[in-house]
């Protein structure tokens, strides 16, 4: 597809888009629903898994994307970190009420502590990779 | 009629059910169109090989990073931007230090708040990279496409955001939200 770059980033922008306007980026909302006050996250989640897996039954009647080729369905395992990693995952969701994704909404919103998120995120993605490397090393 | 359509869309809170809708329809999307997985944390791969080119680490050497301005990078600097649309339009531009909720219910000087922020994101950099996506990749993307796997994954990313969340109010709670 020519300039497929540019659809993507369209395709962000909505994503960014919608997650900000619902309020997926704020972080009353995710701590209320962590602290079971307020369902409005789960409400949101639960739809848009409903609608998601309604549309990919659909797309996959004919198994073909846009270009003709077959779709490409992206499988996801487990191994014997991955409970750890989840665990580590919700720990921090629920101390920054943001997951990658709403990060960069609230970068983009200019929430000035969203920044500290984005840098911690990065960094964190860096010691995957040097953990990765020291446990090869053994 | 009109600034009342605009109004619902740009300035006030989108109804749970049309931001669910349209977030769920994003995953089909990206499949009919790009054939690619909703996904966003491993792009931050890309950024941190554009931040620091010398890395030597392997696995951000590998084939997954061998072009690191592709499709993910434009789509996280795209989300970046749908979240600045979003408060542009509804007069809400400006930087925004105190970051509005999280400091309005927890307790916290802002240098504490800001070194918590970075652990709760290195956490979530490490977490997601673990167990093989974030909210989008797994709970979105993976539940929907039926993955046992993922709805395991799931339950567990919220399972320890209630239990951080629970420490975070025993320790710096403020007003409830």
């Amino acid at each position: 597809m020519r300039h497929r770059n540019l659809f993507l980033f369209v395709a962000g922008i909505f994503f960014g888009f919608v997650l900000s306007r619902s309020g997926a980026s704020d972080f009353r909302l995710i701590h209320a629903f962590f602290t079971g006050r307020d369902f409005t996250v789960a409400g949101i989640m639960a739809i848009a898994i409903a609608t998601a897996c309604l549309g990919m039954r659909l797309l996959k009647i004919k198994n073909i994307s846009l270009s003709g080729e077959p779709l490409r369905i992206d499988k996801k395992g487990l191994h014997r970190f991955s409970l750890a990693g989840a665990a580590l995952f919700g720990l921090g969701w629920g101390m920054t009420g943001s997951c990658p994704g709403t990060i960069l909404v609230q970068v983009g919103e200019g929430k000035v502590l969203a920044l500290f998120t984005l840098s911690g995120l990065a960094f964190g993605t860096w010691l995957y990779s040097f953990l990765l490397d020291v446990k090869k090393k053994k | 009629m009109h600034d009342r359509f605009l109004a619902a869309i740009f300035v006030s809170r989108w109804q749970w059910w049309a931001g669910g809708i349209s977030l769920g329809l994003t995953v089909p999307a990206m499949y009919y169109f790009f054939n690619t997985p909703l996904g966003i944390s491993t792009g931050y791969g890309n950024l941190v090989r554009i931040l620091c080119p010398r890395v030597k680490s392997s696995w951000l050497n590998s084939d997954t990073f061998r072009d690191v301005w592709n499709w993910r990078l434009f789509f996280m600097a795209g989300v970046l931007a749908g979240g600045f649309l979003s408060s542009f339009m509804s007069g809400r531009t400006g930087v925004l230090v105190s970051m509005e909720s999280f400091t309005g219910f927890i307790r916290m000087p802002f240098p504490v708040a800001c070194l918590h922020m970075f652990s709760g994101g290195l956490l979530l950099g490490l977490g997601s990279r673990i167990s093989g996506g974030c909210t989008s990749g797994h709970s979105i993307h993976g539940i929907s496409n039926l993955h046992p796997s993922s709805m395991f994954i799931t339950a567990v990313f919220v399972l320890f955001g209630v239990i951080s969340s629970a420490f975070l109010r025993l320790f710096y709670g403020g007003p409830l939200p």
